[in-house]
């Protein structure tokens, strides 16, 4: 998998940079990293479906919150543990994932996503009952405790950066090992022409609601983890912004790449820090205009990436990388297709 | 009756609503998701131009609104073409589908910094026109409502049918090569698409305006505008008549007898319905290449 040794150092820095990270930041940016890594997981996830497998979905907060309100039902009410409550949320999800890939057997590109958009809304509206029927009152959330093991609480900042960091590294690992399995190979068969990977063999509806219920289940997992993050669970949080964003987050990185998706989620998380860190250098006070601000960088990414650099951020990682592999020659060599 | 006047002055508003979206996806098959906020800030601009020199709308100031909104909007949709729309000329139709959602995120964005998310009204016919004896009543902005749709349906129709433009238009949604090679000019057709397009969501939008109060969640009957499109089948303005009425019709009675919460879920569970039995809805035509 990594046959130069360049590729060898540039993962070794990374992995180094990034275990270090904790000793040389605060806790805001910390807290600013956790949140990345939990969106991450979500981004593999949506882009294990739309970008490996084709099947373009709006579905991704309804299955964030599924994910969410499994653990908050498991740990609140019942007392579960983390270690059974987070892998039963993603068994949940994925089951929610595998009815909603149920209409992607019949059909294709934008008829899909209204029908997944379609399903968020229902699947939001059971969820906004179920809160007000549960919850304290019908917009307080559900509380979630902090996992833990043995007496020790996850609570601080770091620790839930290696936490996630463990939970991230892991879902990577798998995904891209997946994306090369014959798993990985038959969606994207079926991306680039459904009919043509039929006659090769692939088992179309099979792989189909394969992708939907893997990524359903790493939704659910970011969902989950997201809930025990932030100790509580409404369903306000799960708009259909949110799946936009995370839509917005593998059109940035880069459709059907494991790797994208990771650059994707980290930029769309902290652009609006970012924009409200700019903001906050201006000399004249904005108010609450900056919330919109803020909404617009991420609208203005997507259309910015589709127009001007569709491929997204690997893409251009990529370019860089092939600069310098080739150097000083100005050729890039010609990859066979399909190796991402 | 005061219910069937209410569920035709909602569903005039859905059916121009939707019918913007089936000229945009006639003229190419791109579906616009941004066309609640296309709607809602056009309702804002008209808001802010009424309102631009005093405090009540005067015949003059709504003169003016009227003017500013329409020609804003139209220049608006050709503005949205040149810039966005045909540099995806070619590329997948769920790209330009995904460039739609970002162009809604603007927008909705561009209500929060430039109106702050102020919640107005749009005060104009609020006035009974028409006293039942049970106590409910027809509005002026009722009767406007269903007649500028009905105007405004039957100028498209007069225009698709009748004039040579509309001819090119229609040749031009067929098949946009063929129609190109016969000298029509596909930039000119797609650029009046969109520029009609957002102007029947800008009046659309006034119309809603009109009879409750506007604020950047307001933009989500761009999505019962999408679902009355599809139950009438995305390439037909008959559907998108018909389609508005009964999205309108289910929503106002799931409010009025059931709940409202149910309500707003309401035009997704009919989407499901329509995905489910006829994907092409009521008046579309058959597309064999959604379909597995």
């Amino acid at each position: 998998m990594l046959p130069e040794p360049y590729q060898r150092a540039v993962i070794a820095i990374v992995v180094a940079v990034v275990l270090c990270l904790p000793v040389f930041s605060g806790d805001y940016f910390l807290h600013l990293m956790n949140l990345s890594l939990i969106a991450v997981i979500g981004a593999i996830g949506i882009n294990l479906l739309t970008g490996y497998c084709g099947q373009l979905s709006l579905g991704q907060a309804s299955f964030m919150a599924i994910g969410a309100f499994s653990t908050a039902i498991l740990a609140q009410r019942y007392g579960m543990p983390f270690f059974v409550a987070i892998p039963a949320s993603c068994c949940a999800g994925a089951a929610v994932g595998f009815l909603v890939g149920l209409p992607a057997l019949r059909f294709r590109g934008i008829y899909l996503a209204i029908t997944t958009l379609a399903m968020h809304y229902a699947i939001i509206y059971v969820l906004t009952n179920y809160q007000a029927i549960v919850g304290p009152s019908a917009s307080a959330g559900i509380t979630v405790p902090p996992p833990s093991i043995e007496g020790f609480k996850l609570t601080s900042e770091r620790g839930w950066y290696y936490a996630l960091l463990i939970a991230a590294a892991a879902v990577l690992m798998f995904s891209l090992n997946l994306a090369r399995s014959y798993i990985g190979r038959a969606w994207v068969a079926i991306r680039d022409r459904d009919i043509a990977a039929e006659t090769a063999g692939v088992n179309v509806p099979r792989y189909k609601l394969l992708a939907f219920t893997i990524s359903a289940a790493l939704a659910a997992l970011a969902g989950s983890l997201g809930a025990y993050f932030t100790t509580v669970v409404t369903v306000e949080e799960y708009t259909l912004e949110l799946a936009i964003i995370y839509l917005a987050m593998i059109i940035v990185g880069g459709m059907g790449s494991v790797v994208g998706s990771v650059f994707g989620a980290v930029f769309i998380t902290l652009l609006p820090f970012a924009v409200q860190r700019a903001f906050d250098a201006l000399p004249w006070h904005f108010g609450t205009g900056i919330f919109g601000v803020q909404e617009a960088a991420i609208g203005a990414a997507i259309i910015g990436f589709l127009l001007l650099e569709p491929d997204g951020l690997i893409e251009i990682y990529r370019r860089i990388a092939t600069y310098f592999e080739r150097w000083p020659f100005r050729y890039r060599e010609i990859k066979p297709s399909g190796a991402r | 009756m005061e219910l069937l006047v209410s569920i035709l002055a909602l569903g005039s508003t859905y059916a121009l609503l939707a019918a913007g979206i089936v000229i945009i996806y006639k003229a190419s098959r791109v579906i616009n998701f941004a066309h609640g906020e296309l709607a809602i800030v056009g309702a804002y601009v008209f808001h802010s131009a009424g309102f631009l020199t005093g405090t009540t709308l005067t015949a003059l100031s709504l003169f003016t609104a009227i003017v500013v909104a329409a020609t804003a909007s139209a220049l608006f949709g050709v503005v949205i073409y040149f810039a966005l729309m045909r540099r995806l000329l070619g590329r997948p139709t769920f790209v330009a589908a995904m460039v739609t959602i970002g162009l809604a995120i603007i927008l909705k964005a561009a209500i929060v910094v430039i109106w702050n998310s102020r919640s107005v009204g749009i005060p104009i016919g609020r006035q009974a026109l028409y006293n039942f004896a049970g106590g409910g009543r027809i509005s002026w902005i009722d009767v406007i409502s269903v007649l500028t749709c009905a105007a405004a349906f039957a100028a498209l129709a007069i225009f698709f049918q009748l004039t040579r433009l509309g001819r090119q238009f229609r040749g031009a949604a067929e098949n946009p090569l063929l129609a190109a090679q016969r000298q029509v000019n596909i930039n000119l057709i797609l650029a009046i698409a969109w520029s009609v397009a957002v102007f029947s969501a800008a009046l659309a939008g006034v119309l809603f305006g009109s009879r409750s109060m506007l604020s950047p969640q307001s933009t989500i009957i761009g999505l019962s505008g999408l679902t009355a499109a599809l139950v009438g089948g995305l390439d037909s303005l008959r559907g998108a008549a018909i389609g508005g009425l009964l999205v309108a019709a289910a929503t106002y009675l799931t409010a009025r007898l059931i709940s409202p919460t149910l309500a707003e879920t309401v035009p997704f569970l009919i989407l499901l319905i329509v995905m489910s039995w006829r994907p092409w809805g009521l008046f579309g035509t058959v597309e064999e290449i959604n379909r597995v």
